[in-house]
């Protein structure tokens, strides 16, 4: 239908027409030169025309970013295929970590580059970077979107590379590149493909290397986690223009470095399941293996109710940290950190886009809550102890904890106290540590810094303590028969 | 003595012994009584399962009111209604209805519910779970506004059958994410959009557009919801619905519930000075005429117009109560700013009796649920009929005689209704305009319509195919048209972001209040306002705080203020020029010709002048440095060309700004518009149109359909405002006619009645 068709529009359109000329007239400061103004009167011609010369782009695409045209009824896509290359993971050792897909399903890593950082339906995935695993190869291959009009294409392809029960594995893709292809299904009206299960590498990166790491975008964790740098990589706040560019006048330059830089992300997807698999899932005390990356394994374990094996892990971190805790403290180990760590919830997440500025003071404070040091590691253990219903050696790791003395040492006290009151049920020794806790704490605000409701619940347990023991010493003095009468 | 001050009396008994004092009874200009009227029942549609038979049984309903049982039959008949009945006549049952049938038949059904504001759309769902717990229905509504915790925002989309919001929310972040909402578009069988009457000027084209995206992603998923549109008593509630919505609404506005008898009264505060027309205060009248209806125990509403004179009611209210040991304790104010629990528990205290009085500002006005009182005060003049009609409708029993009173103030506005009873009574109130085709907003929700979904090579946007329009937006790289012929939106940013609904102009002024340690925005204005309201210098008045402005930011549109307290206020000149561009509609009319079209208006800000408070005098002026502004909107115009002859042309310019004035005055009160809405020019020698002219222009860029209404109602204005000026019992022109009085010597309202009679059909 055409406006030439409606007669009785024909004023009303002549006099839109006037003002968007005026409109035009005034933004002509913005000076984009632009296609000639398009008549809906002649769509056809236009179609066609514009058919022939997204045919030329995607052939200019192609070969540019060398790969193929791929034909399909529902449009083009440029497909770029890389030869595979050796890159083995044990699988039955990654399923062993906590949260990691079953060794027995298909993986396929996925990263996609996208028009816009938002969700919303007028962002494309206008390139999606796929690697999957054909015995211990390493395959990859990456579909780029030559026109809008192609996405179903580009759709269809993606979901046929996800065979049935595969796990998808990205990075940060539960919050963002998964909920935009489906967002892109939905768009077409079509259910997107159901995964057999998603394994975000950003959470696990963040619990368990989070103390080592200056911040947690992916390029960071090549560089101090894998040890790999880039040359010559295209900053991910670029990528949209680039796209949006050669949408414009068909140059696919600019895109190269889009597609090694999307290439590369995939495979450190890889890199980074051989890395646990090989490093943290052996769990030994190899020296290979950070024994603080160990510690953050035994807290992720604990977390996820496996408590035997996170005691286990823990007791060797706390080892390996015993072994080099006097060449490597952890603050000399660590750049200076900013003043809000950049896992804090306070800070906006960091997935790439122009540098920020970085703030220079420091909290000590917060980043001891952070490092994993042996004390740290040894108040993680007592903690999971008890909660594995181990309470008496609980207690004495608490105990050992104590005698560190310092804040932590009165605190430690008083979960001693705690165990020996309520689990161990031996009220004088809970007595005991709850006087010690007291005087540690007198010690600690003899130097300003009192621990704030201390004495106030060292008190009530004292009184109730007291009591029990009192009613003990009057039961105890009694005959047993007596009593029952 | 005292006990019989506070013995109980009935309305009647109160208002005859209030009639029967003459400082009070003096001042009723108008009194009109108005018959009790009995109810009109219909029985429950056959459809209307057990269930919710029983849910309304439980509350006391075994019948429906006529106009409740037509929408309820239209909407389960899939045709779209707009139900138009006043205050407390059970509009939200229409809805509620057929939407809990619909989803008791099919749970996949899905409802969307709008309402202008949160605390509606939260009330609104309180009551839809009670009804439906009553009728045994598992139904999950849930409201979906800014105040939705993150965590359960997921389980609203997927889940939520009844989801109730606001424009803004639909606007900005469920349109933009429809793919996340798919199982409520897929479904969606009905759309309510309550408080239909809001919905007009620059929010109201706004909102049209954001219907017009709405109702192009349900087709998308091919859905095709009826929508029902409840609105307060306007003048064109049919052809509002239709504008909003792009589609014909059947009207249902035979009210079926019933009322008692109910006095209007009309009250002007006295005269003090015959020479500038000042006349005593409307609040001090106000809480004179509610005291009474206090003393007598009956539940009394005091509307006062903004924050501030709510507050001087109430302590005046509390004052005169505790001098005779009244139920002082039994007043309560309402107004924004209040909490919400503590709002809760006034309206609570009102339905229950617990409470006696209250003085609200229009927070109240909307569809709150208050039940219903004895007697509404209302000091000064609401703004607009409808708005009237909603306030006096929150007096009325079902069986029992109620009083409202309408105390004016010495606005001009006030003085010209209150003084033209039928005007209220007449049986015409506004028409309520909005324009979904402005231009500007046509171009901005195309943006995020586009952002949205592709546009198919000749769909429609609006009245026309988009195609134009998106080839405009495609020259500045927000959409390009793809091989298959699609527009499909090409641009990094996120279109929704850089709209907002409440104002017209995408570039606002941001007033930033230094005050307190940390800064923060007081509001926003448009340039076009900024330029007389926050120049360097300006006192900027805000919710009847006065700031100073310290530094007017023009090239980051930041205006810096801090809190004073001063006597006087500022006024900016405004040197405007207007040049037509394009006349839309022209025809011949008394005296001249009446025109309308599209204009060019430059607006130059040179100088400011202090005034004094209360007395206008002028204590003292500056200069302002800002640049020019140029406003292209649509005006409506008329020439004086047969009565031009024989004036000596100062004479002229007076009767023409006189007249004028008078004009735009009229205006707003038949267009329902704030008066700052529409803008001045009279020239006596247009270089346009050879022979004098009075422009009113649109305030808004590219205009809102105001002056094409005027242009029809041409005769009207002019009979209007000539009535107005004569009227008015100033001697020689005052504020409340033909504006401030420039010139002591000149006689304004002599000449603008002179020019006047000329144009006069």
């Amino acid at each position: 239908m055409t406006a030439a068709a409606l007669p009785a529009i024909g004023d009303e359109r002549e006099r839109l027409l006037r003002r968007i000329a005026d409109l035009r007239a005034r933004h002509a400061s913005v000076g984009m030169p632009g296609p000639a103004a398009v008549s809906a009167a002649a769509p056809a011609g236009l179609i066609d025309l514009g058919r022939r010369r997204a045919a030329r782009y995607a052939e200019a695409l192609a070969t540019a970013v060398d790969g193929d045209v791929v034909e399909t009824p529902r449009g083009r896509v440029v497909r770029v295929d890389r030869p595979s290359i050796a890159m083995a993971v044990d699988r039955s050792a990654l399923a062993s970590l906590p949260g990691q897909p079953p060794p027995d399903v298909p993986l396929v890593c996925l990263d996609t580059e996208t028009t816009g950082l938002g969700t919303g339906t007028g962002t494309v995935a206008f390139l999606v970077g796929l690697g999957w695993w054909s015995g211990d190869r390493f395959r990859q291959a990456q579909l780029v979107l030559p026109d809008h009009a192609d996405e179903p294409a580009l759709l269809e392809a993606v979901r046929s590379a996800l065979p049935d029960r595969a796990w998808l594995v990205t990075y940060n893709g539960r919050g963002f590149d998964w909920p935009l292809l489906v967002t892109r299904f939905r768009l077409g009206l079509s259910a997107p493909p159901a995964l057999g299960g998603h394994l975000d590498l950003l959470p696990v990166v963040r619990a368990l290397f989070r103390h080592r790491l200056t911040d947690a975008r992916l390029r960071t964790v090549e560089a101090e986690l894998l040890r790999l740098g880039r040359v010559g990589d295209v900053d991910g706040w670029e990528i949209p223009a680039r796209y949006l560019g050669f949408l414009r006048d068909g140059n696919a330059g600019g895109l190269v470095e889009v597609i090694r830089h999307n290439h590369e992300d995939v495979r450190t997807l890889a890199r980074l399941l051989v890395h646990l698999s090989t490093g943290l899932a052996a769990r030994s005390r190899s020296p290979f293996v950070d024994p603080r990356d160990l510690a953050a394994l035994g807290r992720a374990l604990a977390r996820a109710g496996r408590l035997d094996e996170a005691i286990s892990c823990l007791e060797d971190a706390a080892a390996g940290i015993g072994a080099v805790r006097d060449e490597r403290t952890p603050s000399a180990a660590r750049p200076a950190a900013p003043a809000e760590p950049w896992w804090s919830p306070r800070v906006a997440a960091d997935i790439g886009g122009p540098p920020r500025p970085t703030a220079t003071s420091e909290d000590p404070a917060r980043r001891g809550a952070t490092a994993w040091t042996a004390d740290r590691v040894d108040r993680e253990r007592a903690r999971v102890l008890r909660q594995a219903g181990r309470f008496a050696e609980s207690a004495a790791a608490w105990r050992g904890v104590a005698l560190a003395g310092g804040r932590a040492g009165a605190l430690a006290w008083i979960e001693v106290a705690k165990l020996e009151e309520h689990r161990l049920r031996d009220p004088a020794a809970a007595l005991e540590a709850v006087e010690r806790a007291v005087a540690a704490g007198a010690l600690l605000r003899a130097r300003g810094l009192p621990i704030r409701g201390l004495d106030q619940d060292a008190a009530r347990r004292r009184r109730r303590l007291l009591a029990r023991l009192e009613r003990r010493r009057l039961r105890g003095a009694r005959p047993r028969g007596v009593a029952d009468c | 003595m005292a006990l019989r001050l506070y013995a109980p009396a009935t309305t009647e008994t109160v208002l005859e012994s209030i009639l029967a004092e003459p400082s009070l009874a003096r001042g009723v200009v108008h009194h009109e009584t108005i018959a009790a009227r009995p109810p009109t029942f219909a029985p429950f549609p056959d459809w209307l399962g057990p269930g919710i038979r029983q849910g309304l049984a439980g509350r006391g309903i075994d019948q429906l009111y006529v106009h409740q049982a037509e929408a309820i039959g239209a909407v389960h008949a899939g045709e779209d209604v707009v139900v138009v009945t006043p205050t407390a006549s059970g509009k939200s049952l229409c809805y509620t209805i057929p939407i809990l049938q619909a989803i008791a038949d099919d749970p996949a059904a899905r409802a969307l519910l709008l309402f202008p504001t949160k605390a509606l759309g939260q009330d609104q769902v309180a009551e839809m779970s009670e009804l439906a717990r009553a009728s045994a229905l598992d139904i999950r509504a849930a409201t979906y506004d800014g105040d939705t915790p993150a965590p359960i925002r997921h389980a609203i989309r997927t889940a939520g059958q009844i989801v109730v919001s606001n424009p803004d929310m639909l606007h900005s972040a469920i349109l933009p994410h429809h793919t996340k909402w798919y199982q409520l578009f897929e479904q969606l069988r009905v759309i309510v959009i309550d408080e239909l009457h809001t919905y007009r000027g620059v929010f109201g084209s706004h909102v049209a557009n954001v219907v017009r995206r709405l109702l192009r992603i349900c087709a998308h998923y091919g859905s095709h919801p009826v929508i029902v549109c409840c609105s307060a008593t306007i003048g064109n509630p049919a052809e509002l619905a239709s504008t909003l919505t792009g589609r014909p609404a059947r009207l249902v506005d035979r009210n079926g519930a019933p009322s008692g008898e109910r006095h209007v009264l009309l009250v002007d505060p006295p005269i003090l000075d015959r020479s500038t027309g000042a006349r005593g205060s409307a609040l001090t009248l106000a809480n004179r005429w509610a005291l009474p209806f206090l003393r007598a125990g009956r539940q009394t509403i005091v509307f006062g117009r903004a924050r501030t004179a709510v507050e001087i009611l109430l302590t005046g209210l509390r004052e005169a109560l505790r001098e005779g040991f009244g139920p002082r304790s039994r007043i309560r104010g309402y107004r924004g700013g209040y909490l919400p629990t503590e709002r809760r528990s006034i309206e609570r205290g009102l339905r229950d009796g617990e409470v006696l009085g209250v003085v609200a500002t229009n927070a109240l006005e909307l569809g709150v649920d208050i039940g219903r009182l004895d007697a509404a005060i209302l000091a000064g003049y609401p703004g607009s009929i409808a708005a009237t009609w909603q306030q006096i409708g929150r007096a009325g029993r079902r069986l029992e005689t109620s009083a409202a009173v309408l105390v004016a103030s010495q606005s001009p506005v006030d003085q010209y209704v209150i003084h033209h009873p039928e005007f209220l009574f007449g049986g015409r109130p506004e028409e309520a305009r909005l324009d979904p085709d402005n231009l500007h907003v046509l171009l901005a929700h195309l943006r995020a319509a586009a952002f949205e979904l592709p546009f198919e090579p000749g769909q429609r946007w609006g009245p026309l195919p988009a195609d134009d329009l998106l080839a405009f937006l495609a020259e500045e790289g927000h959409v390009r048209q793809a091989a298959d012929g699609r527009w499909y939106w090409s641009s990094e940013n996120f279109p929704a972001s850089e709209i907002s609904l409440r104002v017209a102009a995408p570039e606002n002024v941001v007033i930033v209040d230094t005050t307190p340690d940390r800064p923060r925005v007081l509001g926003e204005v448009d340039l076009f306002s900024a330029q007389v309201l926050v120049h360097e210098r300006a006192i900027y008045i805000h919710e009847s705080m006065q700031y100073y402005v310290d530094r007017l930011d023009w090239g980051e549109k930041k205006a810096y203020v801090h809190k004073v307290d001063v006597d006087h206020y500022t006024y900016a000149n405004r040197a405007v020029t207007l040049k037509p561009l394009d006349v839309f509609g022209e025809a011949p009319a008394t005296g001249g010709r009446r025109l309308h079209g599209e204009v060019m208006v430059a607006s130059l800000v040179t100088l400011f002048k202090k005034l004094k408070f209360g007395t206008d005098e002028n204590v003292g002026w500056g200069p302002i440095d800002l640049p020019e502004l140029e406003l292209q909107t649509t005006a409506y115009w008329l020439t004086a060309e047969t009565t031009s002859g024989g004036w000596r042309r100062a004479d002229l310019d007076v009767a023409l700004l006189g007249a004028g004035r008078a004009i735009q005055t009229v205006a707003a009160v038949l267009l329902m518009v704030d008066p700052r809405d529409l803008g001045l020019v009279a020239q006596v020698r247009s270089p346009h149109q050879e022979h004098p002219t009075i422009y009113l222009y649109e305030a808004v860029p590219g205009g809102i359909g105001l002056s094409e209404r005027l242009w029809d109602r041409h005769d009207e204005l002019v009979t209007a405002a000539d009535d107005l000026i004569a009227a008015c019992t100033c001697d020689a022109g005052c504020p409340a006619c033909t504006g401030p009085r420039l010139e002591p010597e000149v006689d304004a309202k002599a000449l603008s009645r002179r020019l006047l009679a000329g144009l006069r059909p």
